[in-house]
C-alpha cells in the first residue's frame, strides 16, 4: 500500500445498544466467551455498517453523505482506527489525523502551550516535532498571549482554532473530518477551508462527513452516499449530491404515489427514473450551436425532450459550473415562475440569456428535468460544455461590463 | 506482556500525560507541589496525635505505633488512590479515546505513575519522621530504608494490574465505581496495615486466611524495610514479587479482553 491509501474489505460494524441486562452480559461475556456474547446480545444489535468495500486512493477527497444514522461517522471512526470492525478488514497507510471534535482532550487546567504539546503527541508527533511546528500552530490559531494561560479561560472560538491548528500541523497523509467546520465563525471556516485546500494540493487524502452539500460539492472529488449502513451511490460528488438530494425529496412523497424508481442511466453522469428523457442540450448563439462564446454575448440553451410517461409536474433546470467545479449559477423553471403542471409528448424548451457575463474560461452545464419535489426524471451532468473567450483574462468567473470613474476621469 | 510493550512504546506520551496530571492537580492551589509533601506530613501529625495522646497505643516492644502505621499506610494510599482514580480515568478521558487514536492502555498507566510520583514525593516525610524518632531515641533508624525502591516493584506491578482491570471494568459496569471504594475498605482492614499479624491473637484458621491475602506480604516487605529495619526473608520477598507479577498479568489480561469495546462503551 502507498501512504494515503484507505482500504475497506467487506467491513461490517455492529453495536450492542446499551441496556441494563446487556451491560452485565457484556462484562461477563467479554471476559469468558465470545459466543455467548453474540447470542445473548442479538436482540439489541444495531448494524451500523454492512459489507462495505471501499478503496480510497492517495490524494483523493471523499465526501460521505447520507441521512443521520446512516453510518457515516462510524465509517470515519473505523478508518481512523478508533473503532474496530466487527468483521472484515480496514487497512490504512501513513499518518492519520482525525478532526472529529476540535480540541478534544484539551485539559482545562493547563496552558494552551502544554495542551498543544500533549495533543500533538497524541496525534503521533514527537515532542521535538511539535515544538518545531509551534510557530506555525500559533500563527494559525491567532490567540496571542492566551497560549500561556489555562485553556479554561479560552473562548469557544479560541478553543476550536487551537484544536484545528494542532490537528493540521501534524501533516498527515490521511485527514478525517467530521462536521468540524460546522462550528466557528465565517472567517475561521474560510481559513480552515483554505488550509484544507492547500493540504489537498499537497496530496493529502481526505474523508469528510458533512451535511453541507454545497461544501461537499465544491470540495470533494468523490461522493459516497450511505444509507442504513450500505453504500447507495459512489461517484463524482456532483452526481452523488444530486442523487442524494433527489432521494431526500423523493422520500417525502414515496407513500403518496408509485413512481418509477430512480436509476443511474449513465454511470456517474446521468440518472433519473426516465419518465422524461432529455434528448439533446444545445448552447446556441446567432442561430447555431456553439462551443465558443465571447464574454458578454447573447446565448440560448435549448433542451429537447421526450416524455415516456406523462408527468403531473415538472421543473427544467440548468446549472453552470466553472472548470474547478464551482457552481456559477443555477436556475430552473419553477423558481422563475413558469407553470409546469403537465408534460407529454416531445418538445423543446429554451433558456434565453440576453448576455453571458462570464469571465474567460471553460464551463460545463448540467441540465435536468425533475419533479417539483426534487425527484429526478432525467438529471444529466455535463450535458453541455462552453468555452468563453475574452480579450482580457480577468480572474474569477464573473466578467460584468464595467467602467471606472474618479478624479482621473472615466475609463 | 504486549501491554507492557505498548506502554513502553508510548513512554513519551505517558510521560507528558503524567506531568499534565500532576500539573493540573496542583495548578490552582497556592502551595502547589508542596501538597505532595504536606499531605503525608499532616496525616502523620494527626495519627501521631491521636495514637500517642488520645489512645496511647503502644506495642509490647515499645515501638512507636504512629510510625508503624505510617509505614504501612503510605504504600496503601498509593495503591488505593491509583485504583480509585483508575475507575474513572477512562470516562474522564473519553473525549480523547473517542476522537483521537490513542491506545486506551495508557490511561490507567498514567494514573498509576502519577500516584507513584506522589508517593515518591512523600518518602522524604517518612525518612524525616524516622530520623526524628531515632534522634529522640524512640526507635532506631531503619537503614534498610535505602532498599525501599525494591519493595516498590511488587507494589507498582500490583497497582498497575488492578488499575488496568478496574479501569476497563468500570467502563462497562459503571456500578464498579461505587463498589471499588468498599472493596478497597474491606481489603484495607483485612491487610496488616493498622495491625501486625504477629500481634494478633486469632484462631489459626482465620490467621491462615489473613495470611493468604496477597497484600499481607506486600505490606510486610515494605514495612520491614521502611520501619522494622530488617531485610525480609528471601522467600517473602520472592513471594511478593511473584504476587505482583501475577496480579499485573491477570489485570492486563482482563483489560485486553475488554479493550475493543472500551471506546464504544465510553
Amino acid at each position: 500500500m502507498t501512504p494515503g491509501e484507505v482500504l475497506f474489505d467487506d467491513v461490517s460494524k455492529t453495536f450492542r445498544l446499551k441496556g441494563r441486562r446487556v451491560r452485565h452480559e457484556t462484562l461477563k461475556g467479554a471476559l469468558f466467551s465470545r459466543r455467548t456474547r453474540r447470542k445473548a446480545a442479538s436482540p439489541v444489535d444495531f448494524k451500523a455498517l454492512a459489507g462495505i468495500d471501499l478503496k480510497v486512493r492517495p490524494g483523493e477527497v471523499v465526501a460521505l453523505l447520507g441521512p443521520n444514522g446512516s453510518g457515516k461517522s462510524t465509517l470515519l471512526k473505523l478508518a481512523g482506527g478508533i473503532f474496530r470492525p466487527t468483521s472484515g478488514r480496514v487497512q490504512t497507510e501513513g499518518r492519520i489525523t482525525a478532526l472529529i471534535e476540535l480540541g478534544a482532550g484539551f485539559h482545562p487546567e493547563i496552558t494552551g502551550w502544554e495542551n498543544v504539546i500533549i495533543n500533538g503527541m497524541l496525534l503521533g508527533l514527537s515532542r521535538r516535532e511539535v515544538e518545531e511546528r509551534m510557530d506555525d500552530i500559533l500563527e494559525f490559531a491567532g490567540i496571542g498571549d492566551f497560549i500561556d494561560r489555562p485553556v479554561k479561560t479560552y473562548s469557544s472560538g479560541m478553543y476550536v482554532r487551537l484544536g484545528f491548528a494542532v490537528a493540521v500541523a501534524v501533516d498527515p497523509d490521511i485527514l478525517l473530518i467530521d462536521e468540524v467546520l460546522a462550528v466557528g465563525d465565517e472567517a475561521f471556516v474560510a481559513r480552515c477551508l483554505d488550509r484544507l485546500a492547500r493540504m489537498r494540493r499537497r496530496g493529502v487524502t481526505m474523508i469528510l462527513v458533512t451535511h453541507d452539500l454545497e461544501m461537499a460539492g465544491a470540495f470533494a472529488d468523490r461522493g459516497i452516499y450511505l444509507d442504513h449502513g450500505r453504500v447507495v451511490a459512489d461517484g463524482p460528488t456532483d452526481q452523488v449530491v444530486a442523487r442524494y438530494r433527489g432521494d431526500v425529496a423523493g422520500d417525502r412523497v414515496e407513500l403518496e404515489r408509485v413512481r418509477s424508481p430512480v436509476r443511474v442511466l449513465e454511470e456517474g453522469r446521468r440518472w433519473g427514473n426516465g419518465d422524461v428523457e432529455i434528448l439533446d442540450v444545445e448552447i446556441r448563439a446567432d442561430g447555431r450551436t456553439v462551443r465558443l462564446l465571447p464574454s458578454g454575448a447573447a446565448a440560448e440553451v435549448r433542451i429537447t425532450y421526450r416524455v415516456h410517461r406523462t408527468v403531473d409536474d415538472f421543473v427544467f433546470g440548468l446549472a453552470w459550473h466553472g472548470a474547478d467545479g464551482t457552481l456559477v449559477s443555477g436556475h430552473n423553471t419553477d423558481l422563475d415562475g413558469l407553470d409546469g403542471n403537465r408534460l407529454e409528448g416531445r418538445g423543446q424548451i429554451s433558456c434565453v440569456y440576453e448576455n453571458v457575463p462570464l469571465a474567460a474560461g471553460a464551463y460545463t452545464l448540467d441540465a435536468a428535468v425533475h419533479a417539483r419535489d426534487g425527484l429526478a426524471y432525467d438529471y444529466w451532468c455535463r450535458a453541455g460544455e462552453l468555452r468563453v473567450t475574452a480579450p482580457v483574462q480577468w480572474p474569477g468567473l464573473w466578467a460584468p461590463a464595467h467602467c471606472w470613474e474618479g478624479p482621473h476621469g472615466r475609463k | 506482556m504486549t501491554h507492557a510493550v505498548l506502554l513502553w512504546r508510548h513512554r513519551a506520551l505517558v510521560g507528558v500525560l503524567v506531568r499534565r496530571e500532576l500539573a493540573a492537580r496542583y495548578r490552582a492551589s497556592i502551595l502547589g507541589f508542596f501538597w505532595s509533601l504536606l499531605n503525608p506530613l499532616l496525616l502523620l501529625v494527626v495519627y501521631a496525635f491521636v495514637f500517642t495522646t488520645i489512645f496511647q497505643a503502644r506495642f509490647p516492644g515499645g515501638e512507636p505505633y504512629p510510625l508503624f502505621l505510617f509505614a504501612g499506610l503510605l504504600p496503601w494510599m498509593f495503591f488505593s488512590g491509583a485504583v480509585l482514580d483508575a475507575a474513572v480515568t477512562m470516562v474522564d478521558n473519553g473525549p480523547l479515546l473517542a476522537k483521537v487514536m490513542c491506545p486506551p492502555e495508557i490511561f490507567p498507566a498514567v494514573t498509576v505513575l502519577s500516584h507513584l510520583v506522589n508517593h515518591l514525593l512523600a518518602l522524604p516525610v517518612l525518612v524525616g519522621a524516622m530520623a526524628v524518632a531515632a534522634l529522640f531515641g524512640a526507635h532506631p533508624f531503619p537503614w534498610t530504608i535505602v532498599f525501599l525502591p525494591l519493595a516498590l516493584v511488587p507494589w507498582v506491578l500490583t497497582t498497575a494490574g488492578v488499575a488496568a482491570a478496574v479501569a476497563a471494568g468500570a467502563v462497562h459496569l459503571r456500578d464498579l465505581r461505587d463498589l471499588v471504594g468498599h472493596l478497597l475498605n474491606l481489603l484495607f482492614f483485612s491487610s496488616p496495615i493498622i495491625y501486625s499479624l504477629e500481634g494478633l491473637d486469632l484462631h489459626p484458621s482465620l490467621m491462615a486466611v489473613l495470611r493468604l491475602n496477597p497484600f499481607a506480604g506486600l505490606v510486610e516487605v515494605y514495612r520491614d524495610l521502611a520501619f522494622g529495619g530488617r531485610v525480609p526473608e528471601f522467600r517473602t520477598g520472592l513471594t511478593a514479587l511473584l504476587v505482583g507479577l501475577g496480579i499485573f498479568l491477570l489485570g492486563t489480561w482482563v483489560f485486553s479482553r475488554m479493550r475493543d469495546t472500551i471506546v464504544e462503551a465510553v
